[in-house]
């Protein structure tokens, strides 16, 4: 096993580098530069061409990322055009309430996705399993803005019981941390609610299916004749196989869920990386572009050996040598 | 399953696809319950140790350059307007007057004195003086400047060899004294829209001195100056906290209340918010429904006035179709410019554009002497019937061979270039016009038209917006021949010599009546020919909340210049 993780951490590297590589060569090719952006008419062509050159794109571009390979493995990613200060810094700035969102919305999926799903399974074709499932394809279908702005409209506005915007509020009086959290966690909750309600739907419909197959087996057949409760038959032994898909889901979900808050979390005027990632492509922040983009690789790669190590823990059957 | 079992299923079913149908077609806003006065958190503490009168504007696009020579977003900037305070400020008819100093022009306009007034302090109790107004117009000029502002130092005489680097010394800044320091023009370019080079804020020397860039740039978060505010505190992309400046040095002017507090709100929540009071004011995004949404609540009174800018359309005119001058009119009669405004912006919130001035000016020309362009489209067809363009029983026009095409830039950030191109797509093909709409963004636009080498251009005509200084001056934008190069924003390729010398003049010429005359004629050539149109001028729309009072929001008058008059309930 530590041997298989070893080489999956080595392989990871070219790919790695390869992603940047394709990443670089698109965002050259792309039409559009920084200075696109640059519309102050009262700007000379020669100070736009000044301020150009100052961010060093005159240079060919597999020169550039070379350069910025070298930097980045000294944690130097560069300089965020619109920002004007360090990627790094940008980056930490608005790192922690993506994640913050990402988690929670984790759990929340986790915790009532789950066991909504091994309902559903062994109560199949009852009313609830019906119910269920109306639910989950509706929290599928649905599209997180208009969610969004609905739960604000119920919940922030004509009954004004959560905070419209932000992620905290900026006039509040005391200092503990206890206080500070809670306040955080209370402007959090209705985000939490349309980010989470999407992968709510998508972890029952999946544990739904796997318990499904896993019910149908012989050992399970076996498990009740032996005269075991039906609650030790489906959580001791269903269960623990039909949760190996899902464990595997588990590893690509953080990296999807960190850049699919985008629309949640402008909505609700959350401070994360989605808002500013969108904005950087926009305003072709190239530095930013990718240095977020080259965090989401990694988190995307690590997730990926995440899975597969879970996966083996899991089933014992699975051998990596 | 029994067929009861069923039907409840099914009638369940659709019941809740009813309700979710439902629920996003009534989207009507409703204002049943009167907003209460205070917030309404449940989690504020029960009694509030002094209650802080604070003002909280809402608003989105904050980025954090709290610089007042290195922003260049209108956010940034209230911020900077707050915390710093400038050498000149305009007044509501456009016009410049002192802010922290008087001053005088040289007879032969080249040199600016200036003269601070007295008791001048920024807020750590430091006095200004003219060695700070040196080192903010010198930190413009620094060879590492990288920031947006350098035109505001760039025609100052010596700028060249000072932010070469050559030279330690900057030659057009003159520090005479405490008090007074002196601005020298370059050769030949003495304009009165000079002036505006001053409108900066003045940034202590001692706190913002620097080694390197970086240590300067590091400041951009942690802004000091001497203005009515200081700053408390940034929440990237969630608020920041301005407090009033105990020490301001002119109590008689100081802020009647105890802070700012400035949120990231976004556009859709913007009324919301209003409602329910968790923002005092803020702008509301100039459409009919929002205007209509907002006349109906009752918390708030509203600004609504004409932005100063204008939307154009730029046409390529070194393309063969389009350097005819009547193929562009007859384009222009043939586009329903008053059902757009109507269809995009509703009634009253937007007008016709027919010269690149705004109407708040000034210079703008009398409204009937220029062409409207009302919707006409016998005078288009004649006009292509003149020009040469045929009709075919194809239904497009022919000259010598050549069908009419042209393809359109549209970007799709905003919806303004997508309705108006619709629009178009439907009254030029009756026209015979093959017209092809090319959807991309912002960036993409601007790199294929303005930022694009002359002579590589790749359009025929494209859409945009500009906003506008108070001063009229033209110059740099889009009918200044000279702007005609890799990123300029002429992109049009129309040259008239004639107009190019009434922009030089009106540039240079100090009195006002008579620069008057010389834009008016200017604008007239401009409203004929149209290498670029003016598409339209739009209203933009404030909404305060009924317990702010005095504060003033107009075309030249943004929120930071009349804040000193505020008071809350």
């Amino acid at each position: 096993m530590k041997n298989y993780i070893i080489r999956r951490i080595l392989q990871m590297i070219p790919v790695f580098l390869g992603i940047l590589f394709i990443l670089f060569f698109i965002l050259e090719q792309a039409p559009g530069t920084p200075a696109s952006n640059m519309m102050n008419p009262k700007m000379t062509p020669e100070q736009k061409a000044e301020l150009t050159q100052k961010l060093g794109l005159e240079t060919p571009w597999y020169e550039r990322f070379v350069n910025w390979v070298a930097e980045a493995l000294h944690g130097n990613l560069g300089y965020s055009i619109n920002h004007k200060k360090p990627v790094t810094e940008v980056i930490s700035d608005y790192v922690k309430p993506t994640l913050l969102l990402a988690l929670i919305s984790l759990i929340i999926a986790v915790l009532i996705g789950v066991p909504a799903g091994i309902i559903s399974a062994t109560k199949q074709y009852t009313a609830i399993d019906n119910v269920f499932t109306v639910i989950s394809l509706i929290g599928v279908s649905i599209p997180s803005f208009f969610f969004g702005l609905l739960l604000l409209k119920a919940f922030a506005v004509d009954i004004q019981f959560f905070p419209l915007f932000g992620l905290k509020d900026p006039l509040l009086m005391s200092t503990s941390p206890v206080d500070k959290a809670l306040d955080v966690a209370w402007h959090l909750v209705l985000p939490s609610i349309v980010l989470g309600l999407g992968s709510t739907a998508t972890f029952m419909r999946y544990t739904r299916s796997s318990m499904l197959e896993v019910i149908r087996q012989d050992y399970i057949r076996t498990a009740r004749a032996k005269g075991l409760r039906e609650k030790t038959v489906i959580y001791r032994h269903a269960f623990r196989n039909a949760i190996i898909p899902i464990i595997t889901l588990f590893g690509f979900w953080i990296p999807s869920l960190l850049s699919g808050a985008v629309v949640t979390e402008t909505i609700f005027a959350l401070p994360g990386l989605g808002k500013i990632s969108v904005e950087a492509s926009f305003t072709r922040n190239y530095p930013l572009i990718l240095g977020i983009n080259a965090m989401l690789s990694i988190l995307t790669l690590i997730g990926a050996l995440v899975a597969d190590i879970l996966y083996a823990v899991a089933d014992p059957r699975i051998r990596y040598d | 399953m029994k067929t009861k079992t069923k039907k409840l299923i099914s009638l369940t079913l659709s019941l809740l696809m009813a309700i979710t149908i439902l629920a996003g077609c009534s989207q009507t806003t409703d204002q049943q319950e009167q907003p209460k006065t205070d917030q309404p958190e449940s989690q504020q503490p029960a009694e509030e140790p002094k209650a802080e009168q604070i003002l909280k504007f809402g608003g989105t696009g904050w980025g954090g350059i709290f610089n007042p020579i290195m922003t260049d977003n209108v956010y940034d900037g209230y911020v900077t307007d707050l915390v710093f305070e400038k050498l000149v400020d305009n007044d509501s008819e456009g016009e410049f007057v002192p802010a922290l100093a008087e001053w005088t022009i040289s007879d032969d306009h080249m040199i600016y004195t200036f003269t601070l007034k007295d008791g001048i302090k920024f807020s750590d109790g430091s006095p200004l003086t003219t060695e700070d107004v040196e080192f903010t117009f010198k930190t413009i000029a620094h060879p590492d400047y990288d920031g947006p502002r350098a035109y505001a130092v760039s025609t100052l005489a010596g700028y060249k060899e000072y932010h070469s680097g050559e030279t330690n010394v900057f030659e057009g800044i003159k520090v005479i004294d405490d008090k007074t320091i002196s601005f020298t023009f370059a050769e030949g370019e003495a304009a009165p829209a000079n002036i505006q080079c001053f409108n900066y804020g003045i940034m202590p020397s001692d706190y913002y001195a620097f080694n390197t860039w970086e240590d300067f740039l590091a400041l951009n978060e942690k802004p000091m100056g001497s203005g009515v505010c200081v700053f408390d505190s940034w929440e990237p992309k969630q608020y920041i906290k301005l407090m009033k400046n105990k020490n301001y040095w002119d109590p008689s002017k100081a802020l009647q209340f105890d802070g700012v507090l400035m949120s990231e709100v976004p556009d859709e929540s913007i009324l919301s918010a209003l409602q329910t009071g968790q923002i005092d004011f803020a702008q509301i995004s100039s459409s009919s429904e929002n205007l209509k949404a907002a006349k109906a609540m009752d918390n708030i009174h509203l600004f609504n006035y004409l932005g100063n800018g204008y939307t154009f359309m730029c046409f390529n005119c070194i393309r063969p179709q389009l350097e005819d001058v009547r193929v562009r009119q007859a384009l222009m009669y043939a586009l329903d410019r008053k059902s757009f405004i109507n269809a995009e912006y509703g009634e009253g919130l937007a007008e016709v554009g027919m010269a690149p001035i705004s109407p708040a000016s000034w210079a703008f020309p009398d409204s009937s002497k220029l062409n409207a362009y009302d919707f006409d489209m016998d005078k288009a067809a004649k006009l292509m019937d003149e020009a040469g363009w045929k009709m075919e029983s194809d239904g497009f026009r022919y000259k010598d061979g050549q069908k009419f095409h042209v393809n359109w830039l549209v970007y799709t950030d905003s919806t303004w270039p997508g309705t108006l191109s619709g629009m178009a797509a439907d009254t030029w093909k009756q026209l015979g016009v093959e017209l092809e709409i090319e959807l991309m963004d912002f960036d993409t636009v601007s790199s294929r038209t303005m930022e694009a080498e002359v002579g590589e251009k790749d359009f025929d005509i494209f859409t945009m917006g500009f906003s506008l200084d108070p001063d009229p001056d033209p110059t740099g934008a889009l009918f200044d021949d000279d702007a005609y190069v890799k990123g300029g924003f002429n992109a049009s390729g129309y040259k008239n010599p004639e107009a190019m010398e009434l922009v030089k003049q009106g540039k240079a010429e100090f009195d006002t009546e008579k620069r008057a005359v010389i834009y008016k004629e200017w604008a007239k050539i401009m409203n004929d020919q149209i290498p670029h149109v003016i598409i339209a001028y739009r209203n933009e729309l404030f909404g305060i909340n009924n317990r702010v009072k005095n504060m003033t929001i107009d075309t030249y008058v943004m929120f930071p210049q009349s804040i000193r008059d505020v008071t809350l309930e």
